[in-house]
């Protein structure tokens, strides 16, 4: 069965210590019923990383959602888009009629500054915080001469200027190029504003199946990564995207040029760029020069990121996935107002999250999208 | 990790049957699910990449130096960077640096130096 997006929602994203995740899904599931014109659903799938045991369940009961199948997945950063793809699956199976896919996260309760791996792995217990994970594929990327600073802080100037047409996003501004690189310093070569912000909210979407008016699910992928050592011939998080992208377009009978717009990983500023290369939006080394030139800005070619990205939308883990989700639908309906890609038909979401030592990410989930 | 004639060793295992190195003491191969044998490596190895930790992190007191180094015939492993100078000049180790093994930090982890630049 041909699946589609019924309805999407979000809430605000920021740092909101003061909002319950009752509050932030609330929004979320309100707007996504709403714009899918229904009251009710037949399963919920919800991802979400740091929730507590049952948090799903707690939330659902708040607003009427209970009596019926809740799972609740957890895959990092993907844990939103893992939701959707297993969500996607359920339609399209006639396992379920109609589902909720919820993503949420409240982080600013939880973290006074940036997240660490797990502490039984090296990376987690010898202090490498995702930001430095992060740094390490930029040195490198610096070190092999495949992006400049400047190319890494095009990224950043480019989404937090996408995200001033975006009144969700939990920031956003006009910044220079130097001014990026003269913020505070990180982890090196990364500053503060190629660091994604510590954020709260949630995002969700109803899938049901193919409708006139819907936008349509031409393909959803996940894959968990492969080692990622010594033999690698790419930085850390690379090969995990290309092998999900290569399966994902496969599925969707499209190529990388077909696309109009796509919403992908930027936590940090070096995870567009190698993301863009490792879904084959640019060429090997050409990410950094993308972000630079235009090419992926909006109004550019192949506009990446037109909410702002997790760099300046925010990211709050489990929503991430569904607030891009969000954004691609809005985009392909033409819903997206002073940050619509003119003309979007095709558009695509990646969602890659770390944190396992030795592996080349826990997930990456692609899902490519079309007009109605 | 234990100590060898000229630095430290990491004790992990080699895989039977694809000859995957890693530095843990996995029951199988993270690469294939093969038998696993006990081996050693280290103490050299040259620097894949490295950064400076600037912020605070739980339990650490920044800056700090951290890389993923390539021990020589062995498995890539984090590790800490011994300090060169001044906290206010810390800077990230040269990628393609020499690096040996030195004993584990207080806290455990591994921990390198600079050999050769």
């Amino acid at each position: 069965m041909k699946v589609a997006v019924h309805g999407v929602g979000t809430s605000h994203f920021g740092r909101q210590p003061e909002r319950d995740l009752v509050s932030l899904a609330w929004a979320a599931v309100r707007e996504a019923f709403a714009d899918a014109d229904v009251t009710a659903v037949d399963a919920v799938w919800v991802g979400t990383v740091f929730g507590p045991a049952g948090v799903a369940q707690r939330v659902l009961r708040a607003m009427g959602i209970t009596g019926i199948p809740v799972i609740t997945v957890e895959n990092a950063c993907a844990s939103g888009t893992t939701a959707f793809a297993e969500a996607h699956e359920a339609v399209r199976t006639g396992r379920y009629g109609r589902v909720l896919a919820l993503g949420l996260e409240q982080m600013s309760t939880a973290f006074a500054g940036a997240i660490t791996p797990e502490a039984t792995d090296p990376e987690g217990r010898s202090g490498l915080a995702l930001p430095a994970l992060y740094a390490m594929a930029a040195a490198r990327y610096l070190h092999d001469g495949a992006v400049t600073p400047a190319q890494l802080a095009a990224v950043s100037v480019k989404n937090h200027a996408h995200a001033l047409h975006n009144p969700r996003a939990q920031y956003s501004g006009s910044f220079t190029v130097e001014a990026v690189l003269g913020s505070r310093m990180i982890a090196d070569p990364l500053t503060l504003l190629q660091c994604c912000p510590t954020s709260d909210g949630a995002a969700a979407a109803v899938l049901g199946p193919a409708r006139p008016g819907a936008v349509g699910v031409r393909s959803v992928v996940l894959r968990s990564g492969a080692p990622w050592n010594h033999r690698s011939p790419h930085v850390w998080g690379h090969d995990v995207v290309r092998d999900t992208a290569a399966d994902a377009y496969a599925a969707a009978g499209i190529e990388p040029a077909d696309l109009d717009v796509a919403e992908v990983h930027d936590a940090f500023t070096i995870g567009e760029i190698v993301t863009t290369e490792a879904l084959g939006l640019v060429g090997p080394g050409e990410g950094g020069k993308a972000a630079e030139s235009g090419r992926t800005a909006l109004g550019g070619e192949q506009p990446v990121n037109p909410s702002g990205g997790l760099l300046s939308r925010g990211h709050p883990l489990g929503a991430t996935g569904l607030a891009q989700l969000a954004e691609i639908v809005w985009q392909l309906r033409g819903d997206a107002g002073r940050r619509q890609v003119d003309g979007a038909r095709l558009g695509l979401v990646e969602t890659m999250g770390g944190g396992v030592s030795v592996l080349d990410g826990n997930a990456c989930v692609i899902a490519v999208l079309e007009a109605p | 990790m234990s100590a060898g004639a000229d630095g430290g060793i990491v004790d992990g295992r080699r895989c039977r049957s694809c000859a995957e190195v890693s530095a843990f003491p996995w029951p199988a191969c993270p690469a294939c699910g093969g038998a696993v044998e006990p081996a050693s490596f280290g103490p050299f190895g040259k620097v894949w990449s490295a950064t400076v930790v600037r912020i605070p992190v739980p339990g650490r007191t920044p800056p700090y130096r951290l890389a993923y180094v390539d021990l020589d015939d062995g498995p890539r492993v984090l590790a800490h960077v011994q300090a060169d100078g001044a906290a206010e000049r810390v800077v990230a180790a040269s990628i393609g640096s020499r690096v040996r093994l030195l004993p584990d930090t207080d806290e455990g982890d591994l921990l390198v130096e600079v050999v050769e630049s």
